[in-house]
């Protein structure tokens, strides 16, 4: 293996944290949503590092189905995102203040 | 073939398959769907009753069906069944969605059946994910779509940071020790839990649980999610959802958390959170769904206190108090569909007079609350004496002493409640509600449950000990 392993945690590890700073720090869904696709992602970088480090197939195979579980993700955020937007035309989170 | 292995399981896909079927055809008829969603529900209680005693490792060893899951997969039928007995008439969910409703809590009750016999990462992690997403379509599904939209967002954005944070801790745990079966999990993780990172892994992966049990610190959604929902939504949340949860985190930890000195320190601040901020919160809340929604944070506290003793009596005071919690939450809840007739949320004033307007609503939201607040002879403080038995042996004093101060904080706001359906007058004039009389029966025989099971708890205990017996 080319790369060491270590790097490959190292690389996940920043990918996580900047999915995690832009899905906390973000006052808009869509930037909200598109971090936590950042996390996911980042996972499936150490998945498929551990995979090669340890010769074994499992880690790859969860990767596909982290693919189809982004994109259910995705498809039932959007939905709420399009009727929200339709309703108050923005896309910032505290514009919702029904509840309290 | 030894059908019954899968029993509950292919059952409950196949009627949530056919109310999809329904959906799909467009023939909206809620009177029919009901009817058959509680023979459904009926049968598959006497399923998963049936299969109780199946015994296997499925699946190249991802799935795992032992006494531990047929018990939780029949308090999860029992569950959905008592949940479809008030979905009589949702009047809050649009007649064109009725079936769809019925699917989804079909399918969510589906996916928290994988997700108790699960012993692999990935099948906890995609049942997971199936029941939240059930969840999410569930809430948003209420009438006042802009209500429920806010709150199924809200509630979407926490769980999907919760799952994100999940699949990441499994996949640290994945790099440091080749393995996602909870069982090589045990046998690898030993000796390694002091490594930060394989501690690090350890909590994320709990985050995706913690977020089920609505326990610190994703405990957000749930006071919006809760007065969001529809009323009959709420009650699945509260009784049903959080039973899943607290079986898969004592799978989990019973698995990885042996000898995890720090991961004991970590459930321990999470559990005084959870409870304290639970309690404080609740007591400033006017509306009824909130107040029960801060008290299931608290409660989600109280169970944390029986996983972190990694004892076999913690975990088996933990599965006694899953029973306990699933009849409690129920009747609270069954009050709150049954006054507030027509779907709306209920505001704590609004009880006033209860017990003249209908004395066995009156009597059960009674016996409810004081068995949440842990009332001797009520099941409730059957329940948390044995938690706190559990960790007394284990030497946590002080824990143990915080969750006495916050059972009295609790017991001051379940008070206001029962005082507002007792003492107080209703202001406008306001005639008795009907009650039907098999909600009448049920009323009864749940407060009967409870007191009895408060009295008696011998048999219950004894099978929270069997379950608990095939964990590691």
């Amino acid at each position: 293996m080319i790369v060491p392993f270590g790097h490959l945690l190292i690389l996940a590890g920043i990918l996580f944290v900047i999915g995690l700073f832009c899905a906390l720090a973000r006052r808009s869904l869509i930037m909200i949503l598109l971090g936590v696709e950042i996390m996911l992602n980042a996972a499936a970088i150490a998945f498929v590092g551990g995979s090669l480090h340890w010769h074994d197939m499992e880690g790859q195979t969860i990767v596909l189905f982290i693919a189809a579980v982004a994109a259910t993700e995705v498809s039932v955020g959007l939905a709420m995102i399009v009727h929200v937007f339709r309703k108050t035309g923005s896309f910032d989170p505290v514009l919702f203040d029904l509840l309290k | 073939m030894r059908w019954m292995l899968l029993g509950p399981e292919v059952y409950t896909f196949l009627a949530a398959l056919g109310f999809l079927g329904i959906s799909l055809a467009g023939r909206p008829n809620s009177g029919r769907d009901h009817l058959a969603a509680l023979c459904l529900s009926g049968v598959g209680v006497l399923l998963a009753a049936s299969a109780l005693s199946e015994d296997a490792i499925l699946f190249s060893e991802v799935y795992r069906v032992d006494l531990f899951s047929q018990v939780f997969k029949l308090l999860l039928s029992v569950g959905l069944f008592l949940i479809v007995c008030i979905c009589g008439e949702v009047r809050e969910i649009r007649e064109e969605n009725r079936s769809d409703f019925f699917a989804l809590i079909f399918f969510c009750t589906l996916a928290m059946m994988l997700l108790v016999s699960g012993n692999h990462l990935l099948t906890l992690y995609l049942s997971l994910e199936l029941s939240s997403y059930s969840l999410y379509v569930l809430v948003s599904l209420r009438r006042a779509r802009d209500m429920g939209v806010e709150a199924g967002i809200k509630f979407f954005l926490v769980g999907i940071f919760a799952s994100a944070l999940m699949l990441f801790g499994m996949a640290v745990l994945y790099a440091m020790t080749r393995t996602m079966n909870l069982n090589a999990l045990n046998g690898a993780l030993h000796g390694m839990m002091g490594q930060p990172l394989v501690l690090l892994g350890v909590v994320l992966t709990l985050s995706g649980f913690l977020f089920k049990l609505a326990c610190f610190p994703f405990h957000l959604w749930v006071p919006d999610v809760y007065q969001g929902a529809a009323n009959e939504v709420t009650a699945y949340l509260a009784a049903v959802s959080k039973l899943a949860g607290m079986a898969a985190i004592l799978r989990f930890v019973a698995s990885v958390g042996q000898g995890g000195a720090d991961l004991v320190q970590v459930l321990l601040v999470f559990s005084v959170a959870s409870m304290t901020l639970g309690n404080l919160a609740a007591i400033t809340q006017q509306d009824l769904k909130r107040l029960l929604g801060y008290s299931t944070v608290a409660h989600a506290g109280y169970v944390l206190i029986g996983v972190l003793t990694l004892s076999a009596s913690g975990y088996a005071s933990v599965v006694f108090y899953a029973l306990a919690l699933l009849v409690m939450k129920f009747t609270a809840f069954l009050v709150v569909v049954k006054v507030a007739g027509n779907g709306t949320n209920l505001h704590i004033n609004q009880l006033a007079g209860l017990h003249r307007r209908s004395p066995v609503l009156a009597m059960a939201l009674m016996v409810s609350l004081f068995s949440l607040a842990g009332i001797p002879p009520t099941v409730g403080f059957t329940g948390k004496f044995l938690i706190f038995v559990a960790a007394m042996e284990k030497g946590h004093f002080a824990l143990v002493l915080i969750a006495m101060a916050n059972v009295l904080i609790s017991l001051y706001y379940y008070l206001l409640v029962i005082k507002a359906a007792y003492l107080l007058e209703p202001e406008g004039e306001t005639g008795p509600i009907a009650v039907s009389a098999p909600t009448k029966v049920l009323a009864t025989a749940l407060v009967g449950a409870m007191v009895l099971a408060g009295f008696y708890p011998y048999p219950f205990m004894e099978i929270a000990q069997a379950a608990v017996g095939v964990l590691p």
